[in-house]
């Protein structure tokens, strides 16, 4: 088995050229000073997410329609670093890659669920369509055959031979009794993370620690919002909240979340756990607008996280990881403008909630 | 070979009624690349194109439900041998028939599925059950406890510690009464007190309470009788139902895949009519096809439409070709070094195909960099190997095999002229030097083959530009004309101050200060020259600070380019100095007569041949894409993509 140096040559070369195409700041500066969504649209194109967008016709020229194509891009740069890795780090990746087929699966569900609309320009599929990631061949999903059958039931029995069909089969007990999507998509998650962790165990060495590294900073992030809003929002019990969450992270051990289910000052445990994060206390005096901003924290500081992987022995699979979660952070901060611009929002109102602080405006 | 087939633009204007026939012609030989007709569409008018457009959806739906049939049948899709496709498939010819079939199959299979349904259900019941099948009890009775509250029943084994967890500070009694790697039965009891909390715990870990049918009343062994009895009922249904539909399958195989092969073939062809411009009574077909199979084309397509008017339209190669598709047309040999290029871009349409080039340079810098016969011999030997698909395990690499072969027969030839042998320096004679005993000579060598190959890519440049009339480019570029006068006024000012040249400094200043300045200008300069304005982008204060920018680029790009090739000669070294470590370490293990001796030479070899083969393939690799084609490759060329209704021909 290739490891070090042989194993990684021509993946970090990849990653390199990959990572240097991410968006500069600057970028991000004329892209918030843009007057409107056509402008925009001019300086995407001259950026790598250019040969994404330039062949769209006008009619998908909107919001939903650029950010479906601009996530082609993340598509293809998972696959790029896939087929490069090492063989043995394979698996983990394509875990990685699978939050997004996971994202979609729940997107179908709850197209689903919602049933077909009066709008009858689109179709219901077509809707749906249009808020999923390009997965490509690679998905195992039949969405479009799952949306025709118009029953979560029977979609979710087209699922056989999937290994999503044994975790939603549990939970779909309790879809049938409660008509609620929420066992179901947690199920999901809980499954998703959990292969996720187990995949970087697997791992040896300094891989392991990469990963785990960059993987545990992305589960700490998670579980600690999900603890803190089915606290403050579904006043979930202690043993539920518990049983929604993960007993493990990088920085967030299980004590933590245990804590927060026991009813512990939420500040007091995200400032253990993110010490660097000062105003904690005000952004949750306010929680329906606190957590995003606190999420979005959380966020800039997995940034951090990931770029520090680039330094360093760079011969390990945390560097194609980090890039692949700041490739899809990037893909955030364009949704989030190319939403603002579309809605005609001022700049004060939407450059806040960027990840990525445009040059001059921090 | 240098350049990629001459495309000829093609512009059909066809009768509706001879439609059909023509698109046979133009699906039916790989020839022809389909272009979005800009003409506008008369479909308010007509209606026309929403009839298209409803047929291809009709279509797209009709070969999905065959295509379910087919997987429900058990039935592989492959093509009919008889491929011949006559007309588009009439929907309301077929889909009764096809419907019939489906109802058939359709019914069979929904009482499959609930048959095996229920027969999962029945199994779980029972694999609940078995656990406590010792038990003299009414199941029943744990459920109308006053003081108990228990619940009997099956969860995801991943949530089993994490229940324990959750309950904690709960008094409760929780036991595995099958232990299962992925479902394990468990009990969990505790005071009906807090039953409120154990329900919510349990609910929350997914754990799913067996829940009898009323029918099912006694103790458990009087259950499990009574629902393995079920099961064999089931068993015997579901193979029935099974042969039901392995008969629905002979009998329809060909049909069904017949009618899918129609309706595919269908669906392209309207998905094609779709980008045609329609006008009222005619179609407007646009596209692009190989101009040597332009006469043939035509000729039968004047066959299928005597009133179809055609019009040709030549393609120049200069020009902005954006939109012309690109088919390269290199022979056998040339492949594995087409892969390399368009694993960088595609050549645009015009521009030079340089295939040819890194099939000459490729090798022969990886030969110099990796000199030694027997080492050359052995990955020629890999990559014939790995070309006759003989060992399995290497299939995914039988692309590269002739890459491989060539590399290694390049590097047996310079191990001719290095004189090494495994690694040996006293075996044969070196035909020119001994790159470990020379160093000085051979990385002076190779920063003139830089040089040379710089220069080579600079012309090629060039001429790219002049074709495709990209005179900004070709004047200003700093890998254009300016570019090329800076790099050699650069180096005749190197050769006169150290005495080579006898040519003044002065007029090498002179040059390089004014390519310089064309280069700081460049913007400025193109924008001039192609009437763009404004001449200056981003106002003149950002224009100030990044014109000497890019001059100063242009400089540290040309002398890093150059001093990049030294790794030539490095790695030519570096592969005798390698090679006499692994000697030193075998005369560690024994004497030169010994065994360990030989294993040691063997697996060094091997390393050799394995680790550095890679890192010496990764770095002609490099100077190959960042330094040469830097220069004067562009990209970014469209694939041709005939319009054809099976698998698309190779390039």
């Amino acid at each position: 088995m290739a490891s070090g140096v042989s194993a990684y040559a021509a993946l970090n070369a990849r990653v390199r050229v990959l990572y240097s195409n991410l968006l500069e700041p600057e970028v991000f500066a004329s892209m918030s000073e843009a007057p409107d969504l056509a402008s925009l649209i001019g300086l995407l194109k001259r950026t790598v997410y250019g040969p994404y967008i330039e062949n769209l016709k006008e009619k998908e020229l909107t919001a939903h329609g650029l950010t479906f194509h601009i996530k082609s891009r993340l598509a293809d740069a998972y696959q790029s670093v896939i087929h490069t890795a090492p063989q043995n780090t394979r698996p983990l990746l394509f875990q990685l890659y699978r939050y997004y087929e996971v994202a979609n699966l729940k997107a179908v569900l709850r197209g689903i669920a919602m049933g077909p609309t009066g709008n009858n320009e689109t179709t219901l599929w077509e809707r749906v369509q249009a808020v999923l990631f390009p997965f490509g061949s690679m998905t195992i999903l039949p969405s479009e055959a799952m949306m025709e059958t118009g029953n979560v039931g029977t979609a979710v029995e087209l699922l056989r031979n999937t290994s999503y069909y044994e975790v939603l089969s549990f939970a779909m007990k309790r879809y049938s009794a409660e008509q609620s999507l929420f066992p179901l998509e947690v199920a999901l998650d809980l499954s998703y993370w959990r292969k996720l962790w187990q995949e970087a165990r697997r791992l040896l060495g300094e891989d392991q620690g990469q990963a785990l590294r960059v993987i545990g900073s992305l589960v700490d992030m998670n579980n600690l919002m999900w603890a803190i809003r089915y606290r403050i929002y579904q006043q979930l019990s202690e043993e539920e909240l518990i049983n929604y969450t993960l007993p493990f992270g990088y920085h967030a051990g299980d004590e933590d979340i245990r804590a927060i289910a026991a009813g512990a000052d939420i500040p007091t445990v995200v400032q253990r756990v993110y010490p660097y994060i000062s105003n904690v206390n005000s952004l949750l005096e306010e929680p329906q607008s606190g957590l995003p901003r606190l999420e979005l924290e959380l966020k800039r500081h997995l940034m951090k996280q990931c770029m520090a992987a680039f330094v360093g022995n760079p011969f390990h699979i945390g560097v194609p990881l980090a890039y692949l979660v700041l490739s899809d952070l990037e893909i955030e901060d364009l949704t989030v403008l190319i939403e603002a611009k579309s809605s005609k929002l001022p700049e004060e109102e939407f450059v806040p909630y960027l990840l990525k602080v445009p040059a001059g405006k921090g | 070979m240098f350049f990629s087939k001459s495309m000829s633009e093609l512009e059909l204007i066809v009768p509706s009624k001879d439609l059909l026939g023509v698109m046979k012609i133009l699906s039916g030989h790989g020839v022809f690349h389909q272009a979005d007709s800009s003409y506008p569409t008369l479909d308010s008018e007509s209606g026309s194109s929403n009839v298209w457009q409803e047929k291809a959806s009709a279509y797209s739906a009709l070969e999905r439900r065959v295509q379910i049939v087919l997987q429900t049948l058990g039935i592989v899709e492959s093509q009919p041998v008889s491929a011949d496709f006559q007309d588009v498939v009439e929907l309301e010819a077929v889909t009764p028939t096809f419907e019939r079939i489906e109802t058939e199959v359709k019914q069979t299979s929904d009482r499959l599925t609930e048959e095996n349904k229920h027969l999962e259900q029945l199994e779980s019941t029972l694999r609940q059950l078995e656990p406590v099948v010792d038990i003299n009890l009414d199941i029943s009775s744990l459920h109308n406890s006053h003081i108990l509250y228990s619940t009997l029943g099956i969860m995801p084994a991943a949530n089993v510690d994490r229940l324990q967890t959750s309950l904690a500070r709960v008094p409760h009694v929780f036991l595995t009464l099958r232990a299962d790697s992925k479902n394990p039965v468990v009990w969990l009891a505790g005071s009906r007190v807090n039953a409120d909390v154990l329900e919510r715990a349990a609910r929350s870990a997914y754990l799913n309470a067996l829940n009898l049918p009323e029918n099912y009343k006694g103790t458990p062994d009087e259950i499990i009788k009574s629902v393995r009895k079920e099961i064999d009922l089931g068993q015997q249904k579901i193979s029935e139902l099974k042969t039901a539909l392995t008969h629905l399958a002979e009998a329809h195989k060909d049909q069904l895949l017949g009618l899918l092969w129609q309706i595919h073939a269908s669906r392209l062809l309207a998905d094609a009519i779709l980008r045609f411009g329609q006008l009222r009574h005619t179609y407007v077909i646009v596209g692009w096809t190989p101009t040597d199979d332009l006469e043939e084309l035509i000729h039968r397509l004047k066959l299928a439409s005597k009133e179809m008017l055609i019009e040709t339209i030549p393609t120049h190669r200069h020009g902005d070709n954006q939109n012309v598709p690109v088919a390269l047309q290199n022979s056998k040999f040339l492949r594995p070094f087409q892969m390399l290029v368009t694993t960088y871009a595609r050549p645009k349409y015009g521009e030079l195909d340089p295939t040819w080039l890194i099939a000459l340079t490729f090798p022969l810098l990886f030969g110099a960099m990796f000199g030694d016969v027997g080492h050359g011999l052995l990955l020629a030997l890999f990559g014939v190997l790995i070309s006759s698909r003989k060992v399995k395990m290497l299939n995914s690499l039988a692309s590269l095999g002739g890459l491989i072969t060539i590399c290694g027969l390049a590097a047996t030839l310079f191990g001719f002229l290095y004189g090494s042998f495994f690694g040996f320096e006293d075996v044969l004679p070196a035909l020119w030097l001994v790159p470990s005993k020379d160093p000085l000579p051979i990385l002076g060598i190779a920063i003139g083959a830089g040089v040379v190959l710089l220069t080579i890519g600079f012309l090629i440049g060039i001429f790219n530009a002049y074709i495709s009339r990209n005179w900004g480019r070709l004047f200003f570029d700093h890998n254009g004309i300016a570019g090329f006068v800076l790099y050699w006024s650069l180096l005749g000012l190197l050769a006169s101050k150290l005495g080579r040249l006898s040519i003044s400094p002065t007029i090498f200043i002179v040059l390089a200060v004014v390519a310089g300045m064309a280069i700081m200008f460049s913007e400025v300069l193109k924008h001039l020259v192609e009437g763009q304005r404004p001449l200056i982008e981003g106002g003149l204060g950002t224009y100030a600070v990044q014109a000497p920018m890019e001059l100063f680029e242009a400089v540290i790009s040309l002398l890093s380019n150059s001093l990049s090739y030294v790794r030539i000669g490095a790695f030519a070294i570096a592969h005798g100095v390698l090679s006499s470590v692994i000697f030193i370490l075998a005369l560690l293990v024994s004497s030169p007569h010994g065994i360990g001796y030989w294993i040691v030479v063997a697996i060094g070899n091997v390393f050799i041949v394995g680790f550095e083969g890679l890192i010496v393939g990764i770095q002609t690799m490099r100077l190959e894409y960042y330094e040469f084609f830097s220069k004067f490759f562009t990209g970014g060329g469209m694939r041709f993509e005939p319009l054809t209704l099976t698998s698309a021909k190779e390039e």
